[in-house]
């Protein structure tokens, strides 16, 4: 294993890099100890590329996740992503980029508990100048896309899981990012809702080609990527070729 | 993001959250209510004791006497009176009062004789309902100030008796002063004779008006000086620092009350700062989820402003609208020693208790605001 060689997906050399970590390190305190959930970590991914992120607990993937997401900052090295230096971006830079550029969907799904799925969904598009009939229509076809059309305006608490992952993703493509990121999307869930958030994912990459980042304990879901992702104490172990892998453009 | 739709976002999860949001405007209305109170009972003790260029009004009473009950004058001053320089009219009155202490519930009985009834007093007063032909026709005969009217729920023909004193309501009357529209004027013989302890000749205090407000001090100290070496010497003072100095009691409770007016808006930023303190306890993950999608930090303390002065204000306004229903219908009044301070309800009050509260409650929510905004995200996204 050396994790200072720069691993690229799908393939090295290639031009089309869309996200690329260069020395990426994280370091954080907690009491008198210093971790390092990640470090040194070079990894190239290209666009519309379907990657999981797998590891035992501790090993950096929803740290590697928080960091592309640009909800976290490294403590060293460089992160670009889409020909952005998000180590260089300041707070309200780096919300801006997340509005446009970013979508993700958590393992809690994260609905806001107070508004409805079709506000719920609506929320990333309050940041874009669109009318309210614009923005109307986008919901509703996000909904529908996740299949939820009718739930539009039912509160989290009268969802199910299955149906509050899903309303979740629907507002993660609703601005259509052209990077999706998904922790552990089915940690909670039971399989056969598991699948079908599985199925949806599938789907928005073939129909939408953006790329997608997914966090998951599940073999089974990080073999539908592309490529899967090892981590181990902060440091990429190996990269597999997942069932998709076929699909590689 | 512009504000508009932060703040319609914010206005909806709060409109969401109805028992958190009604418990803390519940709160807030009561601080802002006592608050309006507050203000009310100060601009009442302002209206009946400072004096203005414009007062022509002396109440002449007995040196060295502080209670209606024990300043007692002969009646026949009153020709001495008319008599002095400046000195327009004067009016002998008997003063008989329900209860000498602060009281919420004093009715001020005003004995006048017919004659100054129908020179001095109808010209300062509108009937309301009733005459002064109706008052002048019958010995028990009552003109009642509005005020006292409304806390009584007084009509024309009604009975009704206090500090042993029986009357028969004749007339209501609206006045421009406190203390006449808190008074129950009946014909100086009967109240003579209705009351215990009080000798035919004899009045409690003399009403004077002089003819040049700016010679009312003047016009004062000749009054005493004229009686100083006589029988019943006089201690005369404009009506309002008279008022003042009868009522020294209830100004000192006005003045002390001014605290409890801090203390309700010290509680509004508490109550404020608490509510909005708990909220974001309970939403730190919401407002991450916000931050996590794109809104900005900005957006997100705008979101807590918001919610902090639309509490304010949704409280501030049902507190000050409760407050001037109740002061206004039911005509508060607080009495000592024979002179009357009234709850003054008033707009402008309640717009001042609304807009200060508002600004409290921003106050209230800054710093929260400005806390939430730069908190990292990944640590609101892990709370629970």
């Amino acid at each position: 294993m050396t994790p200072a060689t720069t691993r690229t997906v799908p393939a090295a050399g290639d031009t089309r890099s869309f996200i690329r970590c260069t020395r990426l390190t994280k370091v954080y305190r907690k009491g008198d100890q210093e971790i390092t959930p990640l470090r040194d970590l070079d990894l190239e991914i290209a666009r519309g590329t379907t990657v999981s992120l797998m590891g035992p607990s501790g090993s950096g993937k929803t740290t590697l996740l928080n960091l592309l997401a640009g909800i976290d900052t490294a403590t060293a090295g460089e992160l670009w992503i889409g020909g952005n230096d998000l180590a260089r971006m300041s707070r309200d830079a780096l919300a801006a980029w997340r509005a446009r550029e970013v979508g993700i969907i958590f393992q809690s799904y994260n609905l806001v508990p107070v508004l409805t799925a079709f506000e719920n969904v609506e929320l990333p598009l309050l940041l874009h100048p669109m009318s309210r009939r614009e923005r109307a229509a986008r919901v509703g076809h996000a909904l529908a896309t996740v299949g939820l059309a009718d739930r539009a305006g039912h509160f989290p608490r009268q969802l199910s899981g299955g149906q509050e992952q899903r309303v979740a993703i629907a507002r993660a493509i609703v601005a259509d990012p052209p990077l999706l990121l998904a922790d552990e999307p089915t940690g909670d869930l039971d399989r056969a809702s598991a699948e079908m958030v599985l199925d949806l994912l599938g789907t928005l990459h073939r129909e939408r080609g953006c790329t997608i980042v997914m966090v998951t304990h599940d073999p089974t879901a990080a073999a539908r990527a592309q490529f899967q992702l090892h981590l181990d104490k902060g440091s990429l172990a190996r990269i597999e070729r997942g069932d998709g892998a076929e699909r590689v453009p | 993001m512009n504000a508009a739709r932060t703040t319609i976002l914010a206005l909806r999860m709060l409109a969401r959250s109805p028992l958190r949001a009604g418990l803390a405007v519940l709160g807030i209305a009561v601080a802002v209510f006592l608050l309006c109170a507050e203000r009310a009972l100060h601009a009442g003790v302002r209206e009946a004791t400072e004096a203005n260029g414009r007062d022509t009004r002396l109440i002449v009473y007995r040196a060295n006497r502080f209670c209606p009950f024990t300043s007692r004058i002969p009646e026949r001053y009153a020709d001495d009176l008319r008599a002095i320089p400046g000195v327009r009219s004067a009016v002998p009155m008997q003063i008989v009062v329900s209860n000498c202490r602060a009281s919420l519930d004093v009715v001020v009985f005003r004995g006048v004789r017919a004659e100054d009834a129908e020179r001095t007093l109808a010209r300062r007063m509108t009937f309301v309902a009733g005459s002064l032909a109706d008052f002048l026709a019958r010995g028990d005969g009552a003109l009642v100030g509005s005020a006292l009217a409304e806390r009584r729920r007084l009509r024309v023909g009604d009975r009704f008796q206090s500090a042993g004193v029986a009357v028969t309501v004749a007339g209501i009357v609206e006045a421009d002063g406190p203390q006449d529209r808190n008074a129950c004027y009946v014909q100086l013989p009967f109240l003579q004779a209705s009351a215990g302890g009080v000798q035919g000749g004899e009045v409690t205090q003399f009403e004077v008006e002089v003819a040049d407000p700016p010679r009312i001090a003047e016009v004062a100290a000749a009054i005493d000086a004229h009686f100083a070496a006589d029988a019943a010497p006089t201690s005369t003072r404009a009506e309002k620092a008279f008022v003042a100095r009868a009522a020294e009691d209830l100004v000192a409770i006005a003045r002390f009350a001014g605290w409890l007016g801090i203390g309700a808006l010290a509680a509004v930023f508490a109550l404020v700062a608490n509510a909005i303190a708990l909220s974001l306890e309970g939403r730190a993950r919401e407002l991450a989820i916000l931050q996590s999608i794109g809104f900005r930090g900005r957006a997100i303390a705008w979101t807590v402003l918001v919610e902090s002065c639309a509490l304010a204000l949704a409280g501030s306004v049902l507190g000050a609208s409760a407050a001037y229903l109740a002061l206004a219908l039911g005509d508060f009044g607080i009495g000592a020693e024979g002179v009357m301070v009234e709850f003054r309800p008033s707009l402008a009050v309640a717009a001042a208790a609304v807009l200060v509260s508002g600004l409290v409650g921003a106050a209230a929510g800054a710093l929260p605001a400005l806390s939430v905004a730069r908190r990292p995200i990944v640590e609101g996204l892990k709370s629970s």
